[in-house]
């Protein structure tokens, strides 16, 4: 019986998993001052609820523009800086609070968990107050790669030349010393390194502070406030009425706070994941097999035009590979490149890949 | 020492179709890849230069620089064309699939290239005066008037004589034919009219789909010798046929018009147009549809007939009609 399909065996079936990369540059002037004078640039979205504020690539209004993260700053209820007296003191306190539950969960007793400095939640230095770094999927897609996050802060006093001074703020140890104690999946400990960085502000012998924690399929950057202040040799400055950056968390709202950190945002870059999964259909052609066209124009008066007499070998040329369900329906078509002979003296095996 | 030739096995990345999307998204086990075909749409066997003067190398040089598009996500639209494995390689001929055109026996197209398909009684009754000539099928009561679709397959030469017998692998035994399901579906059909209907003049009931894509497109499946309605049979040498050689079997088939086509202008308004040319009635004179004095408006559309094993489809023009303005 002649056919026209060939049915794919489970021996001709494989699943594969592949990890895909993109190296992801955010250059400090898109996230500041491009499109527009700071603070009120038209890529930098604010909202009524003042929760958080959203940075896009290009100015919001237009259709080709992307998210790219959202900011946010927080303290936890136990912080010094916490009071009824403060500008937006609850929905600090909120905004903490809420990633926190995400992130890093609940402990025994039901009780939000605070972030902690070095990832052991038994103990130690909880980071009380943070600046939120909240990278879109379209950026960070199925995961920030371990070990290849990179931001870049402007930390120097004045601050005008605010990028004067840097401070290089990586997950350093992310490719072999991750965590695993989230309920939000993976994270890293950042470290900050750079000039200013000084020696009583927790620094470790080789010059790396602990700087904040990077939640790898949250795609979330946790970063301290101490970044501004105890770690440096000189605080940070904010505006230019000269109150020290942290003074934002208390004195200004949200909004106003992620401006100030986003003005000295210098750098940020990282490699996105994408986890893809791949069946393959070894699709064989043997020797015998589909030698011959339906195509219309393969014959003229039903007599094949490839050929002058019967014993000529058949030949057709292939430019497509459909993938059939049982019942005949197409599911997936795959295109050659250039058409690929056919006749009784080859074979071929076309190995067809779908993505997931 | 040379390099080994690694050109044989070749990765490909495949998309899905819309309709493997859509067997996806369902979750319920549907999407199953079963098997795989071959195809060449882009090519043009004519080009293939079997007299070339240079030599061998040469008859296939065209053909090898076809370019080759990408892939398209409609299910009806890729693999028109399916290559074929017979376990023979010394054919000469290959077995197509026809349509029996041989006038007043039933099947052949309209005298407007296609068949006719007027879609409710008003139509069929005042347009056309009850009787309905040859091209028109009759899509309110398929089973009452002698037009019908029917499709040979055969070798189509008359270097063999027709008595000879087709070889068996080469002979199609099922068929899948494909409507557009909003449009009309399959009906029985028979040599004679009044065939399609049961003693009491009830018309018998239409095909069922196997499956309904998701363009609406339905689709059916015919095999020979399947029970009762006889949509697939063998085609005899001493039948009147399009097939000039050896014979392998015959379909044949009506179409009725969807009840939204019956009852309403909505899909007339959406993708048809007003006529503006006579569609003649061949079974009586003064029964044409003639714009201005019947107004009428028409869908065009197809039917596709392949063969399973075979691989060889035809399409098959329709024009359903109704008439108002």
């Amino acid at each position: 019986m002649a056919t026209s399909f060939k049915t794919i065996n489970s021996k001709d079936v494989v699943s594969t998993r592949n990890m895909l990369h993109e190296a992801i540059p955010i250059t400090g002037a898109i996230i500041s001052g491009t499109y527009g004078t700071f603070p009120d640039e038209n890529n930098i979205k604010n909202f009524s609820h003042g929760m958080f504020q959203t940075v896009y690539d290009y100015p919001y209004l237009s259709s080709s523009a992307n998210h790219i993260f959202d900011l946010a700053v927080g303290y936890a209820n136990a912080s010094e800086l916490s009071s009824s007296a403060n500008t937006q003191n609850a929905k600090k306190i909120n905004m903490y609070n809420e990633l926190a539950q995400v992130l890093v969960g609940f402990d025994e007793s039901s009780n939000i968990r605070r972030f902690d400095e070095d990832g052991d939640l038994t103990g130690g230095t909880k980071i009380n107050e943070a600046y939120f770094i909240n990278f879109t999927r379209l950026l960070m897609k199925d995961e920030i790669k371990k070990g290849s996050f990179t931001l870049s802060l402007g930390v120097n006093q004045n601050y005008a030349g605010a990028m004067d001074s840097t401070l290089s703020i990586t997950d350093k140890s992310g490719s072999t010393g991750f965590k695993v104690n989230s309920p939000a999946g993976e994270y890293g400990i950042l470290y900050a390194t750079g000039s200013a960085t000084s020696p009583s502000g927790g620094v470790d012998g080789l010059g790396y502070a602990p700087a904040g924690l990077l939640y790898y399929q949250a795609g979330i950057a946790v970063i301290t406030a101490s970044v501004f202040g105890t770690i440096l040799g000189t605080p940070v400055e904010t505006t230019l009425n000269l109150v020290p950056m942290n003074g934002t968390l208390t004195g200004s709202s949200i909004s106003g706070a992620c401006d100030v950190f986003r003005h000295r945002i210098n750098n940020i870059q990282f490699n996105n994941t994408t986890e893809l999964n791949s069946t393959v259909y070894f699709c064989r052609a043997n020797h015998n097999d589909f030698n011959y066209s339906s195509n219309p124009t393969y014959l003229s008066a039903s007599k094949m035009v490839v050929k002058n007499n019967s014993t000529d070998s058949p030949v057709s040329y292939t430019t497509t590979v459909g993938l059939y369900s049982a019942d005949n329906e197409l599911l997936a078509v795959a295109k050659l490149s250039e058409p690929l002979k056919k006749d009784p003296s080859t074979e071929f095996t076309l190995r067809v890949r779908l993505d997931y | 020492m040379g390099f080994l030739d690694n050109s044989g096995d070749i990765i490909l990345d495949a998309v899905l179709t819309d309709t493997g999307r859509l067997r996806l998204a369902k979750g319920d086990g549907s999407f199953k890849i079963d098997k795989f075909a071959l195809g060449d749409d882009e090519i043009d066997y004519g080009l293939y230069d079997k007299n070339h003067a240079s030599g061998s190398a040469y008859y296939d040089l065209t053909i090898l620089q076809t370019p080759v598009l990408e892939a398209f996500t409609n299910n009806m639209s890729s693999m028109k064309q399916r290559l074929l494995t017979v376990n023979n390689n010394d054919l000469l001929y290959l077995p197509v699939i026809k349509l029996f055109t041989q006038s007043g026996l039933g099947s052949e197209l309209n005298a407007n290239g296609s068949f006719v398909v007027p879609v409710d009684k008003t139509t069929v009754e005042t347009g056309f005066g009850d009787f309905l000539g040859g091209g028109i099928l009759n899509g309110y009561r398929p089973g009452n008037d002698p037009a019908r679709i029917e499709l040979q397959q055969g070798l189509d030469t008359n270097e063999k004589p027709k008595e000879e017998p087709l070889e068996d692998q080469l002979v199609e035994s099922q068929y899948i034919v494909q409507i557009d399901n909003r449009l009309g579906s399959i009906f029985p059909a028979a040599d004679n009219a009044g065939a399609g209907a049961t003693a009491d003049g009830a018309q018998l009931a239409a095909a069922s789909y196997a499956y309904l894509d998701d363009d609406g497109i339905a689709n059916y499946y015919f095999v020979a010798g399947d029970a009762g309605r006889g949509y697939v049979g063998n085609l005899r040498s001493e039948e009147a046929s399009s097939i000039l050689g050896p014979r392998g079997t015959k379909i044949s088939f009506r179409i009725g018009a969807s009840l939204e086509l019956r009852n309403s202008q909505f899909l007339f308004d959406q993708m048809g147009a007003l006529g503006s040319a006579t569609i003649t009635n061949s079974a009586t004179s003064g029964n044409d549809l003639v714009p201005g004095t019947n107004s009428y408006k028409f869908i065009d559309s197809t039917v596709r007939i392949s063969g399973v094993s075979t691989g060889f489809s035809v399409d098959i023009p329709l024009r359903f009609v109704k008439l108002g303005s």
